[in-house]
């Protein structure tokens, strides 16, 4: 192993692993958290020509949310549907192990609906730093005056595709091609260095 | 440069990739002269300066292809709508 600068809070850790849980960077209250130990079913929706309204108002009222065709993000206990484009819906449920199904039975000829649970990892990000961390890999405007709880995004972050909505005051999620979780861990770490980072993660694969 | 896409919001062009005009209309190709047709429509395009109209597809965003107003010589962009609107008022594929 090369020598590494004693600052470098990724020292020693291979390109091709993901970052093993622990804390990084700055000592002290943690200003990121960081956690992929939630590991939602995850479904992807998409309306049939003309069904857009018809499939938000059946997730809709399925969830007990308020599901509109845009860039959303409706949140209730067991249950978040999020738009990335019109008529496209990801479905995540921490209750439904065959979402796939329910999501079939509730739309029927409306969607077509793709099973995607292993495609992404969820990183649940939380800590008043976290719009601080984002902004050095985002290209879009994600202060929390102008990003509120609820907003959501399909957008590139550190050149990596990311889909991400504001859960609550202090909370984000984002959903990263599961292929992509090192980079992109090596990147919310090396960032997040200078606020003190608390990674949790270490989960394995639905499989 | 900063694309307005009508589902995500303004983006930043490194978002997209760009197809180049949006104001031709793909040949027939069962007609007679098809080859020289598509020799046309593929090759012999204008290289307008000032407003134009242009494909773009929101490739790290909704996935969607865009019909982009856009100067040339300005890059000032006036507007963008979904190519499945411009498609369904035209009739014709894009
Ligand atoms: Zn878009």
């Amino acid at each position: 192993m090369a020598d590494h600068s004693s600052h470098d809070p990724l020292a020693g850790i291979p390109f091709d692993r993901v970052p093993p849980s622990g804390r990084y960077g700055a000592a002290g209250e943690p200003g990121v958290t960081v956690s992929t130990t939630d590991t939602p079913f995850i479904a992807l929706v998409v309306a049939r020509n003309g069904f857009a309204a018809s499939v938000a108002a059946r997730l809709g009222r399925a969830f007990g949310v308020e599901v509109a065709d845009r860039a959303g993000a409706a949140i209730s206990a067991a249950s978040t549907v999020v738009g990335t484009g019109p008529g496209r819906f990801l479905v995540l449920s921490t209750i439904e192990p065959d979402l796939e199904g329910t999501l079939r039975a509730l739309l029927g000829a409306e969607a077509a609906v793709s099973e995607q649970s292993d495609a992404s990892v969820a990183f649940n990000l939380t800590g008043e730093k976290v719009p601080d961390l984002l902004a050095k890999g985002a290209l879009i405007d994600l202060d929390p005056r102008v990003f509120l709880p609820g907003h959501a995004a399909t957008t590139v972050i550190a050149h990596i595709g990311v889909t991400l909505w504001r859960v609550h005051e202090s909370g984000w999620r984002l959903l990263v091609a599961r292929s992509f979780e090192a980079s992109f861990t090596r990147f919310l770490v090396a960032s997040g260095a200078e606020f003190g980072l608390a990674l949790e993660n270490g989960t394995a694969g639905r499989g | 440069m900063r694309i307005p896409c009508p589902y995500c919001g303004e983006r930043d062009a490194h978002e997209f990739a760009t197809l180049g005009d949006a104001t031709l209309t793909r040949p027939d190709p069962a007609a007679a002269d098809a080859d020289a047709q598509f020799h046309d429509y593929v090759y012999l395009r204008d290289n307008p300066a000032g407003a134009h109209e242009e494909w773009w597809y929101h490739a790290n965003g909704c996935r969607q292809w865009l019909r982009v107003a856009r100067d040339t010589r300005t890059h000032a962009i006036s507007g963008a709508v979904a190519a499945r609107a411009t498609e369904q008022a035209s009739g014709e594929p894009a």
